[in-house]
């Protein structure tokens, strides 16, 4: 720039070094046909700012190779070779091209061409960045592959979802299964405990009251009652404090009975959980148990209560070796 | 200055306007968006070259986001949308950086 005066104040006599500063539209200082021609002046515009180490491949915004005949652009000078440091440098150009601004026709169109580039820019950087919008860009086969991604992700949850049903209605009838074997094995625990004497037990029976003023009833006697009493169907039987199960040993000693080792004494009162329409005839027989210790003098009564109550128990033992196998 | 104005200005309008862009255009937006970046980078590279001229900027913009859009829906017509327009993508891609690279010789000096 600082050399842009110049032709005006070179004269032919100085225009041999100055031929660089031609510049602008300036074109070959007019007049000076001879002094031009000395450094080689090229004829449309000599270029200071073309640097040496320009590629050659073409700038693009031309598009067109450097040595085109458009008026703008131009060959390389060689002659401008020999004076790099009077060109500006890029970044001056570039600083002198921004400021100060020049509403020219070249920069309204540029600033037009930038809005719309801006523009798309904006638009395509926000679609990009939105996912619900990223299908709509989306050319047709990618589209149907998507869908069929999900078609089968869809499918394989499908899949997934039915097998899991499947599962659950399983175990909730394993469950309810299992719930119907734990209350049947409660109950035959309880029955199986009312037979082994492990468990309380209530219901309609007889009681047999046997007095014995005179210590003649032994443990035969005794045992006589409870086979009839069990022969009759009774589920429960208790003497005095002492149940009565299968393996209750029924032994004399020393004038007394005992009962498992229990010494039992008169009166003796047998309890009997049964059916009592079938308990008490069986123990009114002819000749039967009832008869039988009458006849040996003792005072026997048999009432048939509401309830009979069978409360004596007997320990739990459980095997030390054996276990249960299915 | 007054381009950049201009750049700034577009960019201002599309964030907060965020217009609405017609579903048939919408594939070649990116592609044109990328062949007018081409476009603006060639342009800088003419200015700092002292070759800049406007009509010829206005040309190659014009004519290199066409023929990009051109070509892609071409490729989407034939059923290879995707891969030319991942061609057009590195094709543009490479001038740009060719270009930048001039840019950077021109204003850094390396």
């Amino acid at each position: 720039m600082q050399s842009a005066e110049r032709p005006g104040a070179a004269g032919p006599e100085d225009a041999a070094p100055g031929v660089p500063a031609a510049r602008d539209a300036a074109g070959p200082p007019p007049g000076d046909p001879d002094a031009a021609g000395t450094p080689r002046d090229p004829a449309p515009a000599g270029r200071p700012a073309e640097s040496p180490e320009r590629p050659d491949t073409a700038p693009d915004g031309g598009t067109d190779p450097p040595p085109s005949p458009d008026g703008v652009t131009d060959a390389p000078a060689d002659g401008t070779a020999q004076d790099p440091g009077r060109a500006p440098s890029g970044a001056a150009l570039l600083r002198a091209a921004l400021w100060p601004p020049r509403a020219t026709r070249s920069q309204l169109v540029v600033a037009a061409l930038l809005f719309a580039l801006g523009l798309g820019l904006a638009i395509q950087v926000r679609a990009a960045g939105s996912d619900d919008t990223a299908l709509r860009g989306a050319r047709p086969e990618d589209l149907v592959r998507i869908l069929s991604d999900l078609d089968d992700r869809t499918a394989r949850l499908d899949d997934e979802k039915r097998q899991l049903e499947a599962q659950r209605t399983e175990l909730e009838t394993s469950s309810d299964q299992a719930e119907e074997a734990r209350r049947q094995n409660e109950e035959r625990e309880r029955r199986l405990g009312v037979l082994a004497g492990t468990v309380a037990a209530e219901g309609p029976g007889v009681t047999l009251r046997i007095g014995d003023p005179l210590g003649v009833v032994g443990a035969d006697m005794l045992l006589d009652a409870v086979q009839e009493l069990r022969a009759a169907g009774a589920e429960a039987i208790q003497i005095n404090e002492v149940r009565i199960v299968a393996e209750t040993a029924f032994t004399d000693r020393n004038g007394g009975v005992r009962l498992d080792d229990e010494p039992v004494s008169a009166p003796y009162v047998v309890r009997a959980i049964g059916r009592p329409q079938d308990l008490e005839p069986a123990l009114n027989i002819p000749g039967g148990v009832v008869q039988s210790l009458e006849n040996d003098s003792a005072s026997v009564r048999v009432d048939r209560p509401e309830r009979v109550t069978v409360d004596a128990l007997r320990p739990t033992e459980l095997p030390d070796y054996a276990q249960s196998s299915p | 200055m007054i381009a950049v104005v201009g750049l700034v200005l577009g960019v201002l309008a599309g964030v907060l306007t965020t217009p609405v862009v017609p579903t048939g255009v919408e594939p070649y937006l990116p592609i044109a968006v990328v062949a007018a970046l081409d476009a603006v980078f060639g342009g800088l590279r003419a200015m700092l070259d002292r070759v800049f001229d406007d009509r010829v900027f206005v040309v190659s913009f014009l004519s290199n986001v066409t023929v990009a859009a051109l070509i892609v829906f071409l490729g989407d017509e034939l059923g290879v949308g995707s891969q030319l327009s991942t061609g057009v993508v590195v094709v543009l891609g490479i001038r740009i950086f060719s270009n930048a690279a001039a840019i950077r010789r021109h204003v850094f000096g390396a």
